[in-house]
């Protein structure tokens, strides 16, 4: 390279100070020249470079030459030094760069105060002591793009916000929650700033019209205005805001219920550049607002109409439709409308007409819709990921397995108290390859079927279609489905390595000491009833549960099999299928007792999907007595023997006291193999080896852990039926599930919104 | 770009003159000369000048496109990522970019006028890296620079700073 080439093209970087072309410094690149108050001073070694007469140019370009041979750093130009500097994550190491020199300091000074530390009173002082000085090396109030005080949030005063009135080029102000702030800060921190994009003014409810006129009379770059809760605010600002920032994109009005369709309209009619609007509980906002907004800002990818609940079918159907060149909204991928419970299915089919392209619908407790609104929505095929339906009570199996059929990238559906759904819909939904969310509170008529189901995803010729790293689930809500038992869960733990979250407050057969201290702790509102039916697992808690179902499925086959007689004790779990019987038939009699010694039962606690459903085909339903024998264990098996299975029909683990019939365990087990008839005796040889024999059939519960089953059946059916009364009764609709399912959910579905 | 495409030999000339002849998949992790032989049209047969990089610099920098030419196109989320300040670099790169300083810093500018942005990113935070947790004083040995400030500005400059030196 040429050095005067290299020359010229330093010094045009460093003239133009900086010009960096990535988007997240440049805010700090397009002032970086006018923000030096001594920069004559500062800029003292570039002048020299600057000349522009010759001798000075051959000058300038020996000295600039030296200074790169001395210290070869001196040849990157302004804007690969700051390139460089925001890697920096830590102020410190920026403030170290700051001292280091003169060209130094003006290089790293704009990524220091870019975002000043405001989460500390003695951080916040000193910001401000610089700011209001005097004579300082650098105009810092020129710098502060990012300004949050959230962190200290309510202890900050109208005081401390005023120290900060100065910096005009703030792009980001961020208040949320700071709620003693008044327009006596804001005001004029906002007044003169041209700049500002994104306002969050989210619970200052002292906020008047006169902080917001002000916005909307200097702050004319606004993107995002977030007045969240701001109670002040009336219909006249917030329409002054609209007309004046035209390039509004983002706007929150949740719980402002004193905004009406009179701001709404104006929205619509100047802010076409709309592309998300949260409107949750604005009760007074009625359909024809929301039929102008979906009208005229065709853009809009989000929006959040819950808790809206005058709005009707007519909102979308009396958006403008030419048939020859019909209104859709091809962005529109959010659209939350839980609890407007005016809308109909006809209102449904046509929000699924205009919005063809919809990613999340959320229409919880919309209770008028039925199986025709669902089935229009599965028009959205492959484009649905996220559906809420909890609380529609009458849509049916029908629809939702239409809807598992046609839209197989959902990811998340929540059906919460649609109580008329069973097994039949559920266990199609577990076929979907992408689900990682299942919500199902108060689905009471599901049973372990389901469970199964979920576990497995589903299966097509013998393979399981959600790939060969296994189930994508993640987080299943069950609480009040009082059929489950520990059968489907120990399955469904074992089956979904991924599996951060499960619910089951309100389930019987979960409600057990032994099981409750893996539980997540109640929350802090609940009552004493309310935590006594609690029953979460999340995170750790799932694997501490799941570990110790297997260990006492262990114990369970440990007992077993010190019970048993050694030559016919069980084969490896890990063996697969039929194989395992032949090796039990042929090579039982090494007695080397592959696992009975309960290394196999290792070997399916590592969530390989091992502990698959059955045995194949040999334990019929109904063929092997349902109950009884003695307790199995010693203390393992007493405390197992508390576990019911209320309105449990499935095959048990077979009655042990058959064990005496060991010699002739051989001929009977070949028997039972080769189709022969049934024993006793030989039922009990082949049970033992069932957890093997994992061939792929389903809806047979032949392998599950013999602990599970060892309990006077009958008196904990009456008990558990007792006790799932009792937990309807007592909570009445939606009390419990809605803390502990329902506002989750929705907190999740806006998580999505960031993609 | 198809198969024969990738193979084919593209000429490259270095600011001192040197032709230095290289794949057209490995010269097109530049996007400088990406959309030179796009707009150019019969690549191989016209010579590229690289007129700001010498031939030792090119050679290096064709080293590493050479090793990363099969890498996946950056994505947005790549983009974001960056955005991340990690300093995190793999092994490879790491090794790469054992260099004296005066190459260090000619790379760094090759990739910035090459447009190469993943080594550009790669010596970025390798100098990041060398910069990280020292003093100013510290700093300053690392990189040989002068001090230009007066012990009064010094201070001044701590003083209105001394908000930042705990994070």
């Amino acid at each position: 390279m040429s050095r005067s080439r290299r020359l010229q093209r330093a010094e045009s970087v460093s003239s133009t100070s900086s010009s960096s072309t990535s988007p997240e410094r440049d805010p700090d690149d397009d002032d970086n020249d006018s923000f030096m108050l001594q920069a004559n001073d500062s800029a003292s070694s570039l002048g020299v470079e600057m000349a522009s007469d010759d001798s000075h140019d051959a000058a300038a370009r020996q000295a600039y030459e030296e200074r790169c041979r001395v210290s070869p750093v001196a040849r990157l130009p302004a804007e690969l030094l700051i390139s460089i500097f925001a890697r920096l994550s830590a102020s410190s190491d920026l403030m170290s760069c700051m001292l280091v020199s003169k060209e130094w300091a003006r290089n790293s000074v704009g990524l220091l105060w870019h975002r000043p530390a405001m989460n500390k009173w003695d951080c916040i002082q000193s910001v401000v002591r610089s700011i209001r000085k005097a004579d300082k090396f650098f105009a810092y109030q020129d710098l502060v793009k990012r300004l949050n005080m959230s962190t200290l949030a309510s202890q900050v005063s109208d005081g401390c916000l005023i120290g900060m009135v100065d910096c005009k080029r703030v792009e980001r102000l961020t208040l949320t929650n700071c709620s003693k702030l008044t327009d006596i800060s804001i005001q004029p921190l906002v007044e003169g700033n041209r700049s500002l994009l994104a306002l969050d003014v989210t619970g200052l409810d002292q906020l008047t019209d006169r902080t917001m006129m002000t916005v909307a009379d200097h702050c004319l770059r606004l993107q995002g205005l977030n007045v969240t809760g701001c109670k002040k605010l009336t219909d006249a600002s917030i329409a002054q805001v609209a007309k004046s920032c035209r390039h509004v994109k983002r706007l929150k009005f949740n719980g402002c219920a004193q905004l009406t369709d009179t701001a709404l309209m104006t929205v619509a009619a100047h802010s076409t550049h709309l592309l998300e609007i949260d409107l949750h509980a604005l009760h007074n906002i009625e359909s024809p607002a929301i039929t102008a907004l979906l009208t005229s800002c065709q853009h809009l990818r989000e929006v959040r109409l819950a808790h809206c609940m005058r709005i009707n079918d007519r909102a979308f159907l009396d958006i403008p439709s030419n048939p020859d060149n019909p209104t859709t909204l091809e962005a529109l991928r959010i659209l939350d409308l839980t609890d407007c419970s005016e809308l109909g299915d006809k209102g449904v089919e046509r929000i699924i007409e205009t919005c063809p392209r919809l990613r999340n619908l959320i229409l919880a407790k919309c209770r008028h819709i039925t199986d025709r609104a669902v089935l229009a929505i599965a028009k959205l095929g492959k484009n649905l990921h996220y559906i809420h339906l909890g609380h529609c009570q009458r849509i049916t199996d029908f629809s939702v397995e239409a809807l598992a059929k046609s839209c197989n990238r959902i990811r998340y559906i929540d059906l919460a108290c649609c109580s008329n759904l069973t097994d039949h819909s559920i266990t199609k939904l577990a076929g979907l390859p992408k689900l990682k969310r299942i919500g199902l509170v108060k689905c009471a008529g599901i049973t372990d079927l389901s469970i199964h189901a979920l576990a497995m995803g589903e299966v097509r010729n013998g393979k399981r279609t959600n790939g060969p790293s296994g189930s994508v689930l993640e987080r299943v809500h069950l609480s009040y489905c009082t059929l489950l038992t520990l059968d489907g869960i120990y399955v469904l733990l074992n089956n979904c390595p991924k599996l951060t979250h499960l619910s089951l407050t309100g389930v019987q057969a979960f409600l057990r000491d032994e099981l409750l201290i893996f539980c997540r702790e109640a929350p802090p509102e609940f009552n004493d009833h309310q935590r006594e039916l609690f029953c979460v697992f999340s995170g750790s808690g799932v694997g501490r549960l799941r570990e110790y179902l297997n260990q006492e499925k262990n114990h369970a086959l440990n007992a077993l099999a010190s019970r048993g007689d050694n030559d016919s004790m069980t084969p490896s779990m890990a063996g697969e299928g039929e194989d395992v019987d032949v090796i039990d038939v042929y090579g039982g009699d090494a007695g080397d007792g592959i696992d009975g010694d309960g290394t196999g039962a290792d070997s399916d606690g590592s969530n390989t999907p091992v502990i698959a459903l059955d045995v194949h085909g040999d334990h019929r339903p109904g063929a092997t007595p349902i109950m009884g024998g003695p307790p199995l264990m010693g203390a393992a098996g007493s405390s197992a023997s508390g576990m019911l299975f209320p309105g449990s029909h499935y095959p048990p683990w077979p009655p042990l006291h058959h064990h005496h019939h060991h010699h002739d365990h051989h001929s009977s087990h070949v028997s039972q193999a080769f189709g022969g008839p049934s024993s006793s005796a030989s039922a009990a040889h082949l049970s033992q080896s069932a957890p093997a024999s994992t061939s792929g059939l389903h809806g047979h519960w032949g392998s599950l852990p013999p602990m599970f089953f060892n309990s006077p059946v009958a008196a904990h059916t009456g008990q558990g039926v007792v006790a799932a009364q009792h937990v309807t009764s007592m909570m009445g609709a939606t009390m419990l599930d809605d803390v502990d399912e329902g506002d989750e959910a929705f907190g999740e579905g806006s998580e999505m919104m960031g993609d | 770009m198809s198969a024969t495409e990738a193979e084919q030999q593209v000429k490259l000339v270095s600011s001192d003159n040197v032709e230095i002849i290289t794949e057209r998949k490995v010269a097109e992790r530049s996007m400088l000369i990406k959309n030179m032989i796009e707009d150019l049209g019969a690549p191989g047969e016209e010579p590229i000048p690289i007129m700001n990089v010498s031939e030792a610099v090119l050679r290096k920098v064709l080293e590493w496109c050479s090793h990363h030419k099969n890498d996946p196109a950056p994505t947005q989320d790549d983009d974001a990522d960056s955005r991340k300040k990690t300093t995190d670099i793999e092994d490879w790169d790491q090794k790469f970019m054992q260099v004296d300083q005066e190459m260090l810093f000619e790379i760094i500018l090759a990739a910035n006028y090459m447009d190469i942005k993943a080594l550009l990113d790669v010596g970025c935070k390798t100098v990041a890296n060398m910069i990280k947790g020292k003093s100013p004083e510290e700093i300053r040995k690392t990189f040989n620079i002068q001090n230009d400030f007066t012990p009064e500005e010094e201070e001044q400059i701590r003083r209105e700073n001394e908000w930042a030196e705990d994070r």
